[in-house]
C-alpha cells in the first residue's frame, strides 16, 4: 500500500512512526497498568501538531489531508490504542465543530483545539443511550427571555473526559436534539474517572455529571433539531476513519510481534514459526492486515474527494479493522503463549484494546445492522 | 431560473438518492425523511453529495428540513445556493 502515498505522506507517515517508536510504545504498558498518559506526551504531541492535525492552517492546525491522518492513527494505534483515543476525540470535536459552528465559535474554540493547547472530548453516550442515540435523555432547557442554556443529565463513557477542557454535549431541547460546548470550569459539572476498564486504560474515560449547569445559548452548535442528523454524524464519521485506522496500527502491532516471536522462539529443534498450525494463524493475520489496510486507506481517499461514498466505506473499513483486530490479537496470545498472557507483553494489552475497538463509534452490531439493509437494499434495486 | 438548469439537477440528485435508497420510482414530491425512503447515514451523505456535486458549501444557516426534504427541495436549495435561482 506504501506506494500508494505521495512522497509527502510516506515522509509524514514515517516522522509518526519515529514519533511512536520514541515516546510511545516503550512507555505504553507503564501507562495502562497506571490507567493515565502523562500531561508530557499529550504536550509532545501538540507541539508536534498532531493534536489539531486535520484543522486547517488558518486555524493553527496542520491541514493535513485524511490519508495522512489516517496513518497517524495507524501509527499510534501499533503503540497505544488508548493514546491514539486523544486523537480520536479531538478529531470528533474539532471537525464538527469546523463543519457547523459560526464564524465567531470557529474563532473562539477551534484555535486552542488546533495548538493542542484544549483537549476536547464527544459527550454523546448515557448510561441509557449507547447505540439507541434517539434515546438521549439529556435535558437542555432554555430560561424564556435569557440567552441561556440549563444542562441537566449524566454523560458516560466519556474518552478523555478526565483531561478535556471543552465537552460537546448531545441532548435534547424539548423534542430538538442540540449540541452545544461546555467548558470543563462550569459550574454544577461533575467529572468522575471511570478506572479498571478491560481496554483503552489510559483514554481517561469519565462519567460527567450535570446539575443546573449554565452555558450561553451562543455555545450551540448548528439549529437545535439537527444535532443527531448533521452534527454528531460528522464527528462519528471522524471518528470511525481513526478507530478504523487505530485499529489497523493495532492488528499490524499483533502480526509484527507474532512474526518476530516465532521466528525467535523454538520449540525442541524448530521454531514456532516451523509449526504448520502457526503458520495458518500467521497467514490469516497477515491476510486480514492487507484487507485492513486497503479499506482504511480507501475509506481516507473516499473522504479527501468529499464522496458521499466515504460514510459507507469508512463503515466498512472500521467494520473490518475492528473484527481483525480482535482475531489477531487473540492469535498473537496464543502465538506467544504463557508470556503472552501476562500484563508485561504487548500482545496481552492488544488484546484487552482490541475488543474496545469493537464496540466505540459504533458497535459491530451497529455496523451490521446498516451495512446489512445498505447490501440488501441494493441488491433488491438491482433485481427489479 | 432555468428550467433545464433545474431539470439537470434534479435529475442528478434523483441519480444519487436512487444509488443511496431502494426506491426507483421516486416523485418529485416525495418526503424523504417522513416515508422511511433513506436510512440514517443519508442526511449527511446528501449533504456531502451536494457540496461535491455543484461545488457549494452547506452551512448552519442552510440547515433547515424544508431544503433537503424533497427533490423538488433540494433542486430548488441548490438552484439558491448556486445563484441559478431568481428567488
Amino acid at each position: 500500500m506504501r506506494h500508494l502515498l505521495t512522497q509527502s505522506q510516506k515522509d509524514k507517515y514515517e516522522e509518526f512512526e519515529a514519533f511512536v517508536t520514541a515516546n510511545v510504545e516503550p512507555f505504553a504498558e507503564q501507562w495502562d497498568r497506571e490507567q493515565r498518559v502523562p500531561d508530557s506526551v499529550l504536550s509532545k504531541m501538540a507541539e508536534c501538531g498532531y493534536l489539531g492535525c486535520s484543522l486547517p492552517r488558518d486555524y493553527g492546525g496542520q491541514g493535513f489531508d485524511t490519508v495522512t491522518f489516517g496513518s497517524l492513527n495507524e501509527a499510534f494505534g501499533r503503540g497505544s490504542s488508548a493514546l491514539t483515543g486523544v486523537l480520536t476525540v479531538q478529531a470528533m470535536v474539532s471537525m464538527a465543530l469546523l463543519k457547523w459552528g459560526t464564524v465567531e465559535q470557529k474563532r473562539t474554540w477551534i484555535p486552542p483545539l488546533a495548538r493542542g493547547e484544549t483537549i476536547g472530548a464527544f459527550a454523546l453516550t448515557e448510561p441509557g443511550a449507547g447505540s439507541a442515540l434517539q434515546s438521549l435523555s439529556m435535558e437542555f432547557a432554555q430560561r424564556s427571555g435569557a440567552d441561556t442554556l440549563v444542562l441537566n443529565g449524566t454523560k458516560k463513557w466519556i474518552s478523555c473526559a478526565q483531561f478535556a477542557a471543552v465537552f460537546l454535549v448531545f441532548g435534547m431541547l424539548g423534542p430538538r436534539s442540540v449540541a452545544c460546548v461546555v467548558p470543563k470550569g462550569a459550574r454544577g459539572l461533575r467529572v468522575e474517572p471511570i478506572f479498571d476498564l478491560m481496554g483503552f486504560r489510559s483514554a481517561g474515560l469519565a462519567q460527567l455529571e450535570f446539575r443546573d449547569v449554565e452555558v450561553p445559548a451562543a455555545n450551540l452548535i448548528g439549529k437545535p433539531g439537527f444535532a443527531l442528523s448533521h452534527v454528531a454524524p460528522v464527528g462519528l464519521h471522524f471518528g470511525r476513519i481513526s478507530t478504523a485506522c487505530s485499529a489497523l496500527g493495532l492488528l499490524r502491532g499483533c502480526f509484527e510481534e507474532s512474526v518476530t516471536h516465532a521466528a525467535k522462539r523454538n520449540i525442541g529443534d524448530k521454531s514456532v514459526g516451523d509449526i504448520g498450525m502457526i503458520q495458518s494463524l500467521i497467514a490469516s493475520m497477515g491476510t486480514d492486515l492487507e484487507a485492513a489496510r486497503s479499506l482504511c486507506y480507501n475509506a481516507c481517499r473516499a473522504e479527501d474527494e468529499h464522496l458521499a461514498e466515504a460514510f459507507e466505506q469508512t463503515l466498512i473499513a472500521k467494520y473490518f479493522s475492528s473484527r481483525a483486530a480482535v482475531r489477531a490479537a487473540s492469535d498473537a496470545v496464543q502465538i506467544w503463549g504463557a508470556s503472552g498472557c501476562h500484563g508485561s507483553s504487548p500482545v496481552s494489552r492488544y488484546y484487552r484494546d482490541a475488543k474496545i475497538m469493537e464496540i466505540i463509534e459504533g458497535t459491530t452490531q451497529i455496523h451490521e445492522a446498516i451495512l446489512g439493509k445498505l447490501f440488501v437494499d441494493r441488491a433488491g434495486r438491482s433485481s427489479k | 431560473m432555468s428550467i433545464e438548469e433545474a431539470n439537470g439537477i434534479r435529475a442528478t440528485v434523483r441519480g444519487f438518492i436512487s444509488r443511496a435508497s431502494n426506491v426507483t420510482n421516486l416523485d418529485d414530491d416525495d418526503n424523504l425523511f417522513d416515508s422511511g425512503i433513506v436510512n440514517s447515514l443519508f442526511a449527511v451523505q446528501l449533504m456531502t453529495f451536494i457540496e461535491k456535486t455543484f461545488a457549494l458549501e452547506v452551512g448552519i444557516d442552510d440547515l433547515d428540513i424544508e431544503n433537503f426534504k424533497s427533490l423538488n427541495a433540494t433542486t430548488a436549495f441548490v438552484m439558491k445556493k448556486t445563484g441559478r435561482s431568481g428567488g
